[in-house]
């Protein structure tokens, strides 16, 4: 395994409708890391996914990914190359079950992730989600808040990713689910599959990640040890509105 | 206005028994023409957003390129004498007929990539106006390769010969149960298209959700392009079933589909497949079931109906914004 890093994000600026609303963004993500990104709403996570993901402009920086510039690629192209993306939002393929939300990816990019074995990769999501097995055929509108970040997760994984990215998956949860999702998430970092995930709320990231970045109005304001940051006054003074 | 598309019903005497049952029919009949027409219009509104002006000029040159195709494979052959050989007459017609169909496939994949796409991102009115110049040069396009007469494909008498066929108990033109067949067919392959192929099923993903499927790996210009051309395909179709009938290809044909094809996804719910086939069968029986009785009405009678559908359910029947269903 290459020493480089999976993901190498440097001076990264996004922009929404005309703004820039990322400045300067440095981030990476080795190979099998976990790394969590947190900030209050609005500060810029989502847009900072987004650009990789080549579905914000980015209006300057550079975007590495296995070696590779991801700014040079068509968007679509993106996911083929091994990154899974889990949106803030469900953003499931409404009308279709949960296995065909799955199989979905397989089909779009399957033959580029190396998957010979469709129904293999399918059962393997469901390995992991154990809870969404007898709601295979349910169709995603019908999901309960959960289910659905699940499924979503459950897509991104169904690429086989080498890097997952996931933008609030414990968001609105009630405890008893965050708990059961946190779970998950582990058992996905332990198939050696790098994870990036962005969360407002910081005491929930010690249990996930190895390193934690914080962002700010846009920029990185602070990165380390998890469990470290967690505790940190200013850094919870951040989370809650405060700081500056 | 409707006595633009064929007007079947000169076929059989207007009061006779089961003279009401006759005009459904014929309504039917007419409802699986403007299904065919509507159901391209309502596959590109759903997955691309673009309300197509230019939709009945391809239902057009579907009826010109028909003219062409079939008028030369059926030379190749020689007319019906009896049953067996009017049956093989009658596949060799539809054969031509999706050949001609056919033919749209390019039209529509160029339409999409040259014209609509540099415009994806920009306001409807855009897409209004490009579409309605492609109408407008499409229609010289025609002019310039079949010239300003109509046509005819000549072959609705051979159809004919087919032996009648016995529906709901009264005796029907074969060529009209030929057309309900066909446009059960392309109802039924298209549910079967976007409720069980891949490729399908990757259509109504981008359809639902543009930017998440292209997170999945879609290419969404690649797909675009597929759904026009299968849109102009499905016009082109509908243009050729038309055009075999005992209707002519003229240049000004595609106006009035078009105008009706908007009323029936109004009606049906924009980019719903079900509401496509359900509104063009109310808006074929309603019309053909009024005007025999009250003339007057035929040009309100659609139009009535969609504005009674919409005061009821404002989003349609099957309203779905930007989902095939």
């Amino acid at each position: 395994m290459s020493d480089d890093p999976l993901l190498e994000v440097s001076n990264l600026s996004a922009m929404v409708e005309g703004f820039e609303v990322t400045h300067g963004i440095d981030l990476e993500v080795g190979h099998g890391e976990a790394v969590a990104l947190v900030g209050r709403n609005g500060a810029g996570k989502t847009s900072t996914f987004r650009s990789i993901m080549g579905l914000t402009p980015v209006a300057s920086g550079s975007i590495r990914f296995d070696g590779e510039e991801l700014l040079d690629l068509r968007p679509e192209l993106i996911p083929k190359r091994g990154i899974g993306y889990q949106p803030e939002g469900r953003e499931l393929f409404t009308g279709m079950t949960v296995e065909e939300n799955f199989r979905l990816p397989i089909w779009t990019s399957g033959d580029a992730r190396g998957i010979e074995d469709e129904d293999a990769v399918v059962e393997d999501v469901f390995d992991v989600f154990t809870e969404l097995e007898d709601r295979r055929d349910a169709e995603v509108q019908n999901l309960s808040g959960g289910q659905g970040k699940m499924t979503a997760i459950g897509r991104a994984l169904a690429l086989r990713p080498d890097l997952l990215i996931l933008d609030e998956p414990l968001e609105g949860l009630a405890p008893v689910v965050v708990e059961n999702l946190k779970r998950y998430i582990r058992e996905i970092i332990d198939r050696d599959i790098s994870v990036l995930v962005a969360e407002s709320n910081a005491s929930h990231v010690p249990e996930i990640v190895d390193r934690m970045y914080v962002i700010e109005r846009g920029e990185i304001v602070d990165s380390g040890d998890p469990e470290v940051l967690a505790e940190d006054e200013e850094i919870q003074m951040l989370m809650q509105g405060g700081g500056e | 206005m409707l006595g633009a598309l064929p007007a079947a019903d000169a076929a059989l005497p207007a009061i006779v028994d089961g003279a009401l049952a006759r005009h459904a029919l014929n309504g039917v009949y007419y409802g699986f023409i403007l299904f065919m027409i509507a159901s391209g219009l309502t596959i590109i509104f759903g997955v691309l957003g673009v309300l197509n002006l230019a939709h009945g000029e391809l239902y057009a040159l579907g009826a010109f390129s028909v003219f062409s195709v079939v008028g030369f494979l059926t030379g190749l052959i020689a007319e019906p004498t009896n049953t067996v050989t009017a049956v093989v007459f009658g596949i060799v017609v539809l054969a031509g007929s999706l050949a001609a169909a056919a033919v749209l496939l390019p039209v529509g994949a160029a339409i999409e990539a040259v014209f609509v796409r540099p415009i994806d991102d920009r306001d409807e009115v855009y897409q209004l106006l490009l579409t309605y110049g492609l109408l407008l040069v499409l229609v010289d396009v025609m002019k310039f390769v079949w010239g300003p007469a109509p046509l005819e494909a000549g072959v609705f008498r051979e159809l004919n010969a087919i032996p009648t066929t016995e529906l709901v108990g009264i005796s029907y033109p074969s060529y009209n149960v030929i057309v309900i067949l066909v446009g059960l067919a392309v109802f039924g392959w298209l549910v079967w298209f976007f409720d069980r192929t891949k490729t399908g099923r990757i259509v109504r993903a981008t359809a639902i959700n543009r930017e998440m499927s292209t997170a999945i790996g879609v290419s969404t210009d690649r797909t675009f392009t597929l759904v026009f051309a299968m849109g102009a395909f499905f016009a082109g179709f509908g243009g050729a079933m038309v055009s075999i009938g005992p209707s002519t290809a003229y240049l000004e044909m595609g106006l009035d589909p078009l105008v009706l094809s908007f009323v029936v996804i109004v009606i049906g719910g924009l980019g719903s497949l079900k509401g496509a086939l359900v509104g063009a069968l109310l808006v074929g029986v309603t019309s053909r079931v009024v005007t025999p009785y009250y003339p007057q009405l035929e040009l309100a009678a659609p139009f009535i109906l969609m504005v009674l559908v919409l005061l009821v359910r404002p989003e349609g029947l099957y309203g779905t914004w930007g989902e095939i269903e």
